[in-house]
């Protein structure tokens, strides 16, 4: 997931589960029936978590772009380090006694 | 929001929260009920007068107990506790209570109530002062709410008289 795929996922959740929220306190008050709203409003968690949990690919349609490598042949920082520490192991070792 | 679990968890920390503020709400909905429940307590007659061996006095009295509470009942009612209870004044203590009766109503179709019977415990004053006593019958009806705090209604007919002899 990318990171307006984040953000939408998010808000999307905020609003679904608001949304059932409002839906079922209605209509559990106009047919006053307490039953009612817990029903509708767990399905509508049960949607939403459906909608928004999921890796679905439209919350992919923002992927990363790098930028390009100014300096395709100089070792990367990765690299540079992984050489750093090989030294330092190197330098570690005790001389073997003549 | 980076993960399923952390996603997961964002539903139903979020959900619980949003429930928890519907419970709220429907609680606050019984606020905006008014009722009007139609009660009417007649004695019909007083069977018993008597000094116990004791020497506490105890009545025993028909009833009629008549109640319309289908009014009090709301989509966040779970039941009700319905009362009624006998309340004098004596020399010693201003407020004497006696409970006479009680049902407890789970379903609205059965808060008409309108019943003829002895009352169901007794009537026993803890001295001698039932002779010729004036009384109270109040009933009170504990609303139990499904969500929300118990809330008492009640109402009160004045103007009964127990006899001024033992009958026994």
């Amino acid at each position: 997931m990318d990171w307006q795929g984040q953000k939408l996922s998010e808000q999307l959740m905020q609003y679904l589960l608001l949304g059932s929220a409002l839906i079922a306190f209605l209509t559990g008050y106009i047919m006053s029936s307490y039953r009612m709203m817990l029903t509708i409003y767990l399905i509508g968690v049960v949607i939403t978590f459906l909608f928004t949990v999921p890796d679905w690919s439209f919350f992919n349609r923002h992927p990363l772009e790098w930028s390009e490598l100014k300096n395709p042949d100089m070792p990367s920082s990765r690299q540079l380090k992984l050489r750093q520490q090989q030294a330092a192991k190197k330098a570690a070792k005790p001389q073997p006694k003549r | 929001m980076h993960s399923f679990v952390f996603r997961a968890n964002a539903v139903l920390t979020f959900g619980i929260t949003v429930l928890a503020a519907l419970c709220i709400l429907a609680s606050l909905s019984d606020s905006f009920h008014s009722s009007l429940p139609d009660i009417n307590l007649q004695v019909l007659n007083v069977d018993v007068l008597q000094r116990l061996s004791n020497g506490n006095d105890e009545a025993k009295l028909t009833l009629h107990i008549s109640a319309d509470l289908r009014s009090v009942f709301t989509w966040n009612t779970k039941q009700l506790f319905v009362f009624v209870a006998a309340e004098y004044e004596t020399q010693k203590n201003q407020l004497n209570q006696v409970s006479l009766w009680d049902l407890i109503v789970e379903r609205k179709e059965d808060a008409k109530i309108d019943l003829r019977r002895r009352n169901k415990y007794g009537f026993v004053d803890q001295g001698s002062n039932l002779r010729g006593r004036e009384f109270n019958l109040t009933m009170y009806w504990n609303v139990m709410p499904l969500t929300g705090g118990i809330f008492t209604g009640s109402k009160v007919l004045t103007g009964f008289r127990l006899p001024s002899e033992y009958t026994r």
